[in-house]
């Protein structure tokens, strides 16, 4: 294999984006995953010409509050080290709430983490509609926290349903459309809808204050295209959910779509810094938008 | 600059032998069809996208539905031949009109890029016929086949008599896996994906056939890659396969580390056995997923030059002779 900066084939001989034209875009990831083995994915990332972070995996509780103090002093380290490039969003725990505030405090207000993200595995059936979540987001609201919604439409049930196939704790759009309409200053992010887009856009449409964001699924054509005409370009931000998703996939879903470059880096980070800029200046972070 | 021939390659030779017995072409030459009116194949373009569709697919209307609109941007992004089937194969029942169109919207409108690729249902009266005319009447060099959603397994016996027409005929068989993720489907509409399981035993009684698959790594996967790649010569296009660098990491030797997801699942690729560079081919599953998906893993993956050409076309080439 070739060194990883070494590209044998230049990208725009078969139209695509350069490496400069990628770090052009300024590239701010809201779904990282490789926080455990960062030093093996950085490169890679490097390679796309990509900015800056966002780890989703800071701060898993635990059962037990060593546990969670353990993970949590691992994975600030790695903030520290990387935090030019690296911000964090801890996890959640919904059926645990006054765990759930301290433990925000905990890794937000006095840690490094600049959000939260929820998942679809926690401890009892709490999708972000269940009221357990409004003193989670109020406290999110206080802190200028970035809250990130893993949320998708998954067809199965019986009898068969496109919103189906969720599991229990596993929030959908109309979850998401729920907690927004509580909180119609508060912004967040409505994640994966890459998953049935065609509905889960509509579902958040009228909700001004939630972003899309499309990871975690096979990319289709159109859809950014669809999310565009239907959200409009400032509610859009970009994730990439390596390494278990790759660039290839994320990155062909804006560039398929018919959208000048201005828009591109729109999507790609300019939205995302907006969106986070305040908590990165709490934490000391200077943001240029 | 490709390596070492699959070891069942002696196909070619026994091929060759049975086809002259037939009185039949022993591999058909890709033949690209011949705009009615103006299109030409790209300056420059080197590329070979073995996996995309012409049709209507039945849950949306895709921005590359139509079929001029979907030679141009194949031609924006230098694909210089593209191996087409249609979606509206998966669903007919006159499946030779669903042949007939597709050779003529290929042969009109193809800007002589699209190359057809039928499709036969044995589980239809007189698929034989059908298998016929995709050769002789509409000169296909391959056909791509549907089982789930046409009705079969590949344990049916029909099956096995479909390969072996295809083996005495020449004609390359792909095999789509899936055509959507399970999870995105219509809800009335539940469909598998095709078990390769019993794949290797009937290869194995099939010697001269020559066998893709299509959309095959959300499913091929694990154990069955391995099965795939050990006991059958069967190949594979790369549209559905994800993962940081997962072109690199799907090579052999290529990633001395094994990407994982934090939550513990083992990734696609890091759990797969590799897969030779020899049976690893471009293709895009356009216009269903972005073109340019295929064409990043191009990029994203640090490969040399000749590994890019292997896969964006030598392999291609070799499978198919160029017209």
């Amino acid at each position: 294999m070739p060194a990883l900066m070494d590209f044998a084939l230049d990208p725009r001989a078969i139209g695509l984006p350069s490496r400069e034209d990628l770090l052009e875009m300024r590239i701010w990831d809201s779904h990282y995953h490789g926080i455990s083995q960062h030093d093996h994915v950085m490169p890679y990332f490097d390679r796309m010409g990509v900015e800056r972070v966002f780890s989703l995996d800071v701060g898993f509780m635990r059962q037990t509050q060593e546990e969670t103090a353990a993970g949590i002093a691992k994975d600030f380290a790695v903030l520290e080290t990387w935090k030019h490039r690296m911000s964090g969003l801890c996890r959640i725990e919904p059926g645990r709430v006054d765990d759930t505030l301290e433990h925000m405090n905990r890794c937000i207000r006095h840690g490094p983490c600049i959000g939260f993200k929820t998942g679809g595995y926690h401890q009892g059936p709490f999708t972000v509609a269940h009221p357990n979540y409004d003193p989670i987001i109020r406290l999110a609201a206080e802190l200028d926290a970035v809250i990130y919604i893993h949320s998708v439409f998954q067809v199965g049930g019986n009898p068969r349903r496109y919103d189906g196939g969720n599991a229990v704790a596993e929030s959908n759009p109309r979850d998401v459309a729920a907690l927004a309409g509580r909180f119609p200053d508060v912004k967040m992010i409505c994640g994966h809808q890459g998953t049935e887009w065609e509905l889960g856009i509509r579902q958040i449409r009228p909700h001004k204050n939630v972003y899309l964001e499309f990871s975690g699924w096979p990319p289709e054509s159109g859809s950014v295209d669809f999310a565009v005409k239907e959200l409009g370009i400032d509610r859009l931000v970009w994730g990439c959910h390596a390494p278990s998703r790759s660039f290839s996939n994320a990155l062909s879903q804006v560039y398929d779509a018919k959208l000048t470059p201005a828009q591109r880096k729109l999507i790609f980070g300019t939205n995302l810094r907006k969106i986070s800029a305040a908590i990165h200046r709490r934490k000391g972070i200077k943001v240029e938008i | 600059m490709f390596m070492n021939p699959i070891p069942r390659r002696s196909f070619l030779k026994n091929s060759l032998v049975t086809a002259a017995a037939l009185g039949l072409p022993s591999r058909v030459p890709a033949q690209p069809g011949k705009p009615a009116t103006g299109g030409s194949v790209a300056a420059g373009a080197f590329i070979v996208d073995t996996n995309v569709n012409t049709g209507w697919w039945p849950f949306r209307h895709m921005k590359y539905s139509a079929t001029p609109d979907l030679v141009a941007k194949l031609r924006k992004h230098k694909i210089k031949r593209a191996w087409a089937g249609s979606y509206d194969a998966l669903f007919q029942k006159n499946i030779d009109s669903v042949n007939t169109r597709l050779a003529e919207d290929c042969r009109v409108n193809g800007g002589g890029i699209l190359v057809p690729f039928g499709t036969v249902n044995p589980a239809f009266p007189d698929w034989e016929e059908d298998l016929r005319r995709c050769h002789e009447v509409h000169k296909m060099p391959g056909i791509r086949l549907h089982p789930i959603y046409n009705g079969y397994t590949l344990e049916s016996p029909e099956f096995k008599h479909l390969l072996d027409g295809a083996a005495r005929r020449g004609l390359l068989v792909q095999i789509a896996i899936d055509m959507e993720d399970e999870r995105k489907q219509h809800p009335l509409v539940n469909v598998p994906a095709v078990d390769v399981a019993p794949l290797p035993d009937i290869l194995k009684q099939i010697p001269n056939v020559r066998v893709m698959l299509v959309n095959p790594f959300r499913h091929v996967r694990g154990a069955k890659l391995k099965a795939m790649v050990e006991r059958t010569d069967v190949t594979f296009e790369f549209s559905n396969l994800d993962g940081l660098s997962s072109v690199e990491r799907i090579l052999p030797d290529a990633m001395p580390w094994k990407p994982y997801h934090p939550l513990g699942r083992i990734l696609s690729g890091g759990a797969n056995p590799t897969v030779p560079l020899e049976r690893l081919l471009f293709g895009s599953n356009a216009p269903f997923m972005p073109l340019e998906q295929s064409l990043f893993k191009l990029i994203e993956s640090p490969l040399t030059r000749a590994q890019i050409d292997a896969l964006a076309f030598g392999n291609a080439d070799r499978i198919l002779v160029p017209a």
